[in-house]
């Protein structure tokens, strides 16, 4: 089962697809959370994740926009896609009697 | 002049080439301050270090190895330097010799192969009993360098042991056998000295995992 940030990060990396490198990630995290990501949080997370099969990483290509630095590409592999689907079920399911979550339905309903 | 742009770039060096230059484009695309981007570098630094001492490795080679075998080489060492100058016999002095040499050396190797990471923290640990022995050192006619005679062949050794994991088996054999005898041969009663051939079995060990 993933950790929490570690759902985070795939679900974010899944989202921009080709697009997905370090900052956008981190950026995509705090635009979602509110809260900032720390670097050292997104890189060792990712080398984790990709020690499980659940990401692969490679270096991309330097922008000028970057300092002529290099991006550390990120695609979620079809593992990677299962382990957060699982995720996001059993959050799902647990959540299924919580007031926030029936209130919510409620306020949708009427 | 902003004093963290130079303190990032040199915090920087301590993270892997591939990583230094992602995290380096991230802190410039994210546009953040030098000082902020100080404390992310530190951070994952020390996430970083973190890891790797989950595993058991640079335990033992900090602990297990460098802290407790430069106590005891260094008063090997200086018994080194008095069979020589109160002349004892060449056999003895001989054997003694080698006997520094190989246990300094796979020492050496065995803490840079495991710790690669980590030799900082080695180093550390083995400086210790040096400084405090070089401090409280009060030898009759023996110079104080005569202490750190085993650190050449363990510099020799971390440098090896820093660019390969392991020696070949026939080699770790000869090398593991020839201390045991000599060990049992020249009469080494002292049980601390017996610490010091771990890492000549554990080199035959590897190689035999290799093989």
């Amino acid at each position: 089962m993933l950790g929490e940030f570690e759902y985070l990060l795939i679900t974010a990396a899944s989202g921009l697809g080709e697009k997905a490198y370090g900052a956008a990630i981190r950026e995509e995290i705090a635009n979602a959370t509110g809260r900032k990501c720390s670097l050292g949080a997104l890189y060792t997370t990712l080398d984790r994740l990709e020690t499980k099969g659940l990401l692969k990483t490679w270096m991309g290509e330097a922008t000028a926009q970057r300092g002529g630095r290099a991006k550390r590409m990120v695609r979620v592999t079809a593992k990677g896609a299962q382990a957060a689907e699982a995720f996001y079920d059993a959050v799902t399911r647990v959540s299924r009697g919580a007031a926030w979550v029936v209130d919510r339905a409620g306020r949708a309903s009427s | 002049m902003n004093l963290a742009s130079p303190l990032l770039n040199a915090a920087t060096h301590l993270l892997e080439c591939d990583e230094r230059e992602a995290v380096l484009g991230d802190l410039t695309e994210a546009g953040e301050s030098a000082w902020r981007g100080l404390l992310d570098v530190f951070g994952l630094i020390v996430r970083r270090q973190a890891m790797l001492w989950k595993t058991w490795q640079p335990w033992a080679a900090a602990f297990g190895l460098a802290l407790p075998a430069s106590f005891i080489l260094m008063g090997f060492s200086v018994g080194v330097s008095s069979s020589y100058i109160t002349g004892a016999g060449l056999w003895l002095l001989v054997s003694h010799l080698f006997l520094l040499i190989a246990w300094s050396w796979t020492g050496g190797f065995v803490v840079g192969s495991l710790s690669r990471r980590t030799l900082w923290a080695s180093i550390a640990a083995s400086c210790l009993p040096c400084l405090f022995c070089l401090a409280r050192f009060r030898g009759s006619s023996l110079p104080r360098f005569c202490l750190l005679i085993f650190l050449a062949p363990a510099i020799v050794g971390i440098c090896r042991g820093l660019q390969m994991t392991r020696i070949k088996l026939r080699s770790a054999m000869v090398l593991a056998v020839s201390v045991s005898v000599l060990m049992m041969a020249a009469g080494s009663s002292w049980t601390l000295e017996w610490i010091l051939i771990w890492p000549a079995w554990y080199l035959v060990v590897e190689a035999r995992r290799a093989t």
